[in-house]
């Protein structure tokens, strides 16, 4: 007998509806899988045998033929030994169920028949909504990742016997629901404050540009200066995630696996602190079938680098198309995926090796050649398409035995949440815009500067001797600064501010 | 007079089983059958299944139970010999089972049998 059972596969962030056929016949006993399964899906003949034994059913005699349609596309992980067990009872008619059709059906069974969690179930949820299933079966640990679709009946089940009985009886299972509000109360909780780090006003000055407009910014200074410590304090300060952005950032954690137990819902902007040793692989995603990397875990929050240069050159050369495009496009065998890599890059690194170039109480030991061959790591479309660079120096005597001064988180995040808010309007409340993302186009039509600021920009240029790209990032940048002050048109102190950002630049 | 070789063992150990087999109500249709690349011991019907079985005659028990002295090429072998069979015989859409019986003989000479259903499968 046959039998068909849906089911869904993951391809990048995106899913795809499939349906497990098992057709049972009389003949030498065995099954066989196809439909391009990997190890993991070929081994689910075992534990599946295992499981209908330990669940009081008898695995039934005869040839079984598995396939996972469409038959063109691989198929991995251990999802499929829930319907694969289904289906080897429906077919030989130890179960007799009428829903099967109106079901999706998805999970990795034990031995003991218990169903066990599962990556990827958003983008799974997302796509059976979008065609038209209506009830999915799933693990009870993913049930509040997958009732964050709304519009879906989720039945969560604990166990082999539990599909089975909702599958062949009538009585009373209630979708499970959840309620959004719930995963947003804890998230304005830090244990960290701007109001921590002494001194260093420039340098906050333009971390509260960079989280208002989500620019990337490069810190550069002495050991022991406070750039980690700031760069840590930079999640407190940026604006909130609205719902849809909530959604989109846990749809990669979901397929990769890292939601933190018992949390469905990622509501806190990410903040990735690689070490320096990361591959390029490591950093942008691979694989033979390619999974998000560090700067789509990063997505819509903070990718860190501490110590720059000592990033492998490979490493940062290919954060250069991601920068610009804000997503990364891995081209593998199996075909390209696209990640979504909205960040906002956060760099420290020192002035020179032994850290001291610019300290004014501590002798650089450094020659002119190693200095260069340092900052040679970096290379210039790399520093273009940072917004803000900016000097965090040592701090002075009396500031260091000063008490912490300075604004606390709260208040400056309510500044930049204003600048979001403006961003917000001017962007048609697409959450995923900001300034630093505006294309040439936006940039002509909200970028508009009085006379004054005009004739700034024009000198500047010819002085910095600046690249078309610096150009439009200056703008960008004195766009935000204008947003923070809550004004329409960029002024002349906004295009000075934002030009003495780029001190890259100006050493040519 | 004769040596016991390894065949006769081999033999004895078919004997007995085809007594247990009987005993338990199964039907002999062949014994020792060949095909080019393997033989099955004994075929054998139990309702509505056509049974192969393999037979594992031990002097004593320390070797393990029968189900260890099947691998991967026993098993290649056994499918061969068992598709050469279904196949000369024309049978079609059958139950078929591979099972292994395994025979001791204790230290006072009484007999056990260990009977394992459906053993392994094809893959």
């Amino acid at each position: 007998m046959l039998v068909k059972i849906n089911s869904a596969a993951l391809s990048g962030l995106d899913a795809y509806l499939i349906e497990v056929e098992v057709d049972s016949s009389r003949g030498l006993p065995g099954q066989s899988i196809v439909g391009l399964p990997d190890a993991s899906v070929k081994e689910s003949r075992d534990r599946v045998k295992a499981a209908i034994s330990n669940s009081g059913f008898e695995f039934p005699p005869g040839y079984f033929t598995i396939n996972l349609a469409p038959a063109d596309t691989r198929k991995e992980g251990p999802i499929y030994d829930l319907p694969i067990a289904l289906g080897i009872l429906c077919s030989s008619e130890q179960i007799v169920s009428s829903r099967l059709n109106d079901v999706v059906i998805f999970g990795e069974l034990s031995l003991d028949g218990t169903v066990r969690p599962i990556n990827g179930i958003l983008p799974m949820c997302i796509s059976i909504k979008k065609h038209g299933k209506k009830t999915v079966l799933v693990p009870q640990e993913n049930a509040d990742e997958s009732a964050l679709i709304e519009g879906l009946d989720v039945i969560p089940i604990r166990t082999l016997l539990d599909a089975i009985a909702y599958l062949t009886g009538n009585n009373g299972w209630k979708p499970h629901k959840i309620n959004f509000d719930d995963f947003f109360k804890e998230e304005s909780k830090y244990d960290m404050d701007f109001s921590d780090v002494k001194g260093q006003f420039h340098a906050k000055r333009a971390l509260e540009i960079a989280a208002a407009g989500g620019h990337n910014i490069l810190m550069v200074g002495p050991p022991g200066s406070g750039k980690s410590m700031l760069a840590k304090r930079f999640s407190t300060i940026v604006p909130k995630l609205s719902i849809d952005e909530a959604l989109e950032l846990t749809k990669v954690y979901s397929v990769c696996g890292l939601l933190p137990a018992k949390k469905s819902l990622i509501t806190k902007r990410p903040f990735r602190a690689p070490h320096h040793s990361i591959s390029y692989a490591g950093l942008i995603g691979g694989g033979s079938n390619p999974k998000p990397g560090e700067i789509s875990l990063a997505h819509l929050g903070i990718l860190f680098l501490d110590e720059f240069p000592e990033f492998r050159r490979d490493s940062l050369e290919v954060l250069r198309q991601p920068l610009e495009e804000r997503v990364i496009t891995i081209s593998r065998a199996i075909g390209s995926l696209t990640f979504p890599a909205q960040i906002t890059l956060i760099a420290a690194m020192n002035p020179c090796p032994c850290g001291y170039y610019t300290d004014n109480l501590k002798q650089c030991t450094c020659t002119a050649f190693q200095i260069q061959r340092y900052w040679s790591k970096l290379s210039g479309p790399l520093l273009d398409r940072i917004d803000l660079h900016i000097d965090v120096p040592r701090l002075k005597q009396d500031e260091l035995h000063s008490k912490p001064s300075g604004e606390s988180s709260t208040n400056i995040r309510n500044r930049v949440t204003c600048a979001k808010e403006i961003q917000n309007k001017r962007f048609n409340d697409n959450p995923f815009c900001s300034n630093s993302v505006m294309s040439s186009k936006q940039i002509r039509q909200f970028c508009v500067l009085t006379d004054e600021a005009q004739e700034l920009l024009k000198s500047a240029i010819i002085k910095l001797k600046m690249s078309a790209r610096s150009y439009d990032r200056i703008l960008k940048v004195s766009r935000t600064i204008a947003d923070l002050g809550g004004l329409e048109t960029i002024e002349a102190c906004h295009i000075a501010e934002a030009t003495q950002y780029r001190s890259l630049d100006r050493k040519g | 007079m004769s040596k016991n070789t390894s065949k006769d063992i081999g033999t004895e150990g078919e004997d007995a089983a085809s007594k247990y087999l009987i005993s338990l109500g199964y039907q002999i249709l062949e014994r020792n059958f060949r095909s080019s690349q393997g033989e099955i011991d004994i075929i054998a019907k139990e309702k509505e299944f056509l049974v192969f079985l393999e037979i594992k005659n031990y002097s004593f028990r320390s070797y393990g139970s029968p189900l260890g002295a099947i691998r991967y090429h026993k098993k290649q072998s056994l499918k061969h010999a068992a598709n050469t069979y279904l196949y000369k015989n024309n049978i079609k859409n059958t139950f078929c089972r591979f099972d292994a019986i395994g025979i001791y003989k204790s230290k006072s000479g009484k007999e056990f049998v260990e009977h394992i259903k459906n053993a392994f499968v094809i893959n």
